[in-house]
């Protein structure tokens, strides 16, 4: 319990400085903005529990929105993605279900398993995210290309990050 | 009651992610946000560290183009000492002089954190109310626009940069004096569009844009861009394209401009409407 406190903690840590120190401050063109602090979300237990997902969810977007500041904009996003991640991970459940205290991770569940999560994840995150940026409808198909292109360059970056977990 | 407790049970989590959805929002819709000057000075401080290293090595990477730049402005400033000196010489000009003299007074400041990849950019600079600083003050970089002061702290101020969907200029054609508004439209960070210049003006490409001092933020003449393509929607206004003359990518320093008349010229404007 400590133990997985800790870990949890770490990654959290690591993906927030990753985020604020390096993305935030890639400024390549107004259409890429990869957040990928959201693997944080993606990463936690498999059953835990609903209510604490989303705390979890909003204290990691407010994080978020302390250091880029826009408060609540990354926390209503984030939120959102706790709020579906549960239904998404039961709806790509592997034929025999989780095993109790799993994690969702490449190395057990497969590449291909881990692909479809992290894009359906990053894509309703980062559709929330853009279109709460802007708030407005005006512009439609380009929020939606920046939704694309960030969400491409985010799911590129958490498969390297998923990778390099695996390979230690 | 035990009804309430299973609907409780049963959709807690989507209560609570009604309850933070709703925290958030309130948060996001309270868009005065950056005027509330307490929330700015505690979260600053929290981030300020980290970000005044960024800016520090930022900074220091480009430590050539900042000396160009400088070079370049010291040119100018003396070029400028140069005509005015001689026009002191010349009894009229200088009685004009007196007339038209508008009381702006310039502060350099260094920015602590900038963005150009949002749709609405803000920036941090290290100057705040104990240096002056107020709100709605303009903020102009090498001589061109880079944004207004929307909140102050003791020691920083948060701008909103040109790059900001909500961010208006009135601005003008330098050749014809036509004016109109300037608003950037999220897309390229080195273009705006000028809006609400009427079709019969002449418009060419390469016109310099300046700003008009309506506002009593901005000093009259202040360089926005030059126009790089025009077109002319079903209305009768055309739509221009400005290149913006500031490279917000490569923003360092900046200068803040107070109008020391501002707040005789806004009394004016409110004892008329």
């Amino acid at each position: 319990m400590i133990n997985s406190i800790l870990r949890f903690g770490l990654i959290l840590i690591l993906l927030v400085l990753l985020q604020v120190l390096m993305f935030n401050n890639i400024q390549f063109s107004g259409y890429v903005n990869p957040y990928i602090y959201l693997m944080f979300i993606m990463l936690l237990p498999v059953e835990i529990p609903a209510w604490f997902l989303l705390l979890l969810s909003f204290g990691t977007g407010m994080l978020i929105d302390i250091f880029s500041g826009t408060p609540g904009m990354h926390s209503s996003a984030t939120v959102l993605a706790g709020l579906v991640r549960p239904f998404v991970l039961r709806s790509i459940s592997p034929h025999d279900g989780y095993e109790p205290g799993a994690h969702p991770s490449m190395l057990v569940y497969g590449f291909r398993w881990f692909l479809l999560y992290t894009i359906v994840m990053v894509f309703i995150h980062h559709t929330a995210l853009f279109y709460i940026e802007v708030f407005r409808l005006t512009d439609f198909f380009r929020t939606l290309l920046r939704v694309l292109l960030s969400s491409l360059f985010t799911i590129l970056f958490v498969l390297i990050i998923e990778f390099y977990r695996k390979g230690r | 009651m035990r009804s309430l407790l299973n609907f409780l049970e049963r959709y807690h989590s989507l209560i609570i992610f009604l309850i933070l959805e709703g925290i958030a929002f309130y948060l996001l819709s309270t868009r005065n946000y950056y005027h509330n000057t307490r929330v700015v000075n505690s979260i600053r401080w929290f981030t300020y560290g980290i970000e005044e290293k960024i800016s520090n090595t930022r900074s220091y990477l480009s430590l050539r183009q900042i000396n160009e730049n400088l070079a370049a402005e010291n040119t100018a400033l003396r070029n400028s000492i140069n005509r005015l000196v001689r026009n002191d010489n010349s009894l009229f000009v200088s009685v004009s002089d007196t007339i038209y003299q508008q009381l702006y007074q310039y502060t350099t400041a260094r920015l602590t954190s900038n963005s150009v990849n949002k749709q609405k950019n803000f920036y941090t600079i290290n100057k705040g109310t104990r240096h002056g600083l107020t709100r709605d003050m303009a903020v102009i970089a090498d001589g061109g626009v880079a944004g207004v002061i929307v909140g102050c702290s003791e020691n920083f101020s948060v701008a909103m940069s040109l790059l900001n969907l909500d961010f208006r200029l009135s601005s003008r054609i330098k050749s014809n004096g036509y004016f109109g508004s300037l608003s950037w439209d999220g897309r390229d960070y080195r273009k705006a569009i000028l809006s609400d210049i009427p079709q019969h003006v002449t418009v060419n490409i390469g016109d310099t844009i300046e700003t008009t001092g309506y506002s009593a933020i901005f000093p009259e003449g202040v360089i926005v861009g030059t126009v790089i393509d025009y077109e002319k929607p079903g209305s009768d206004f055309y739509l221009i394209t400005v290149q913006l003359k500031t490279d917000f990518r490569k923003l360092h320093f900046v200068d803040v401009v107070a109008n020391k008349r501002k707040n005789e010229f806004i009394d004016l404007e409110n004892q008329i409407q």
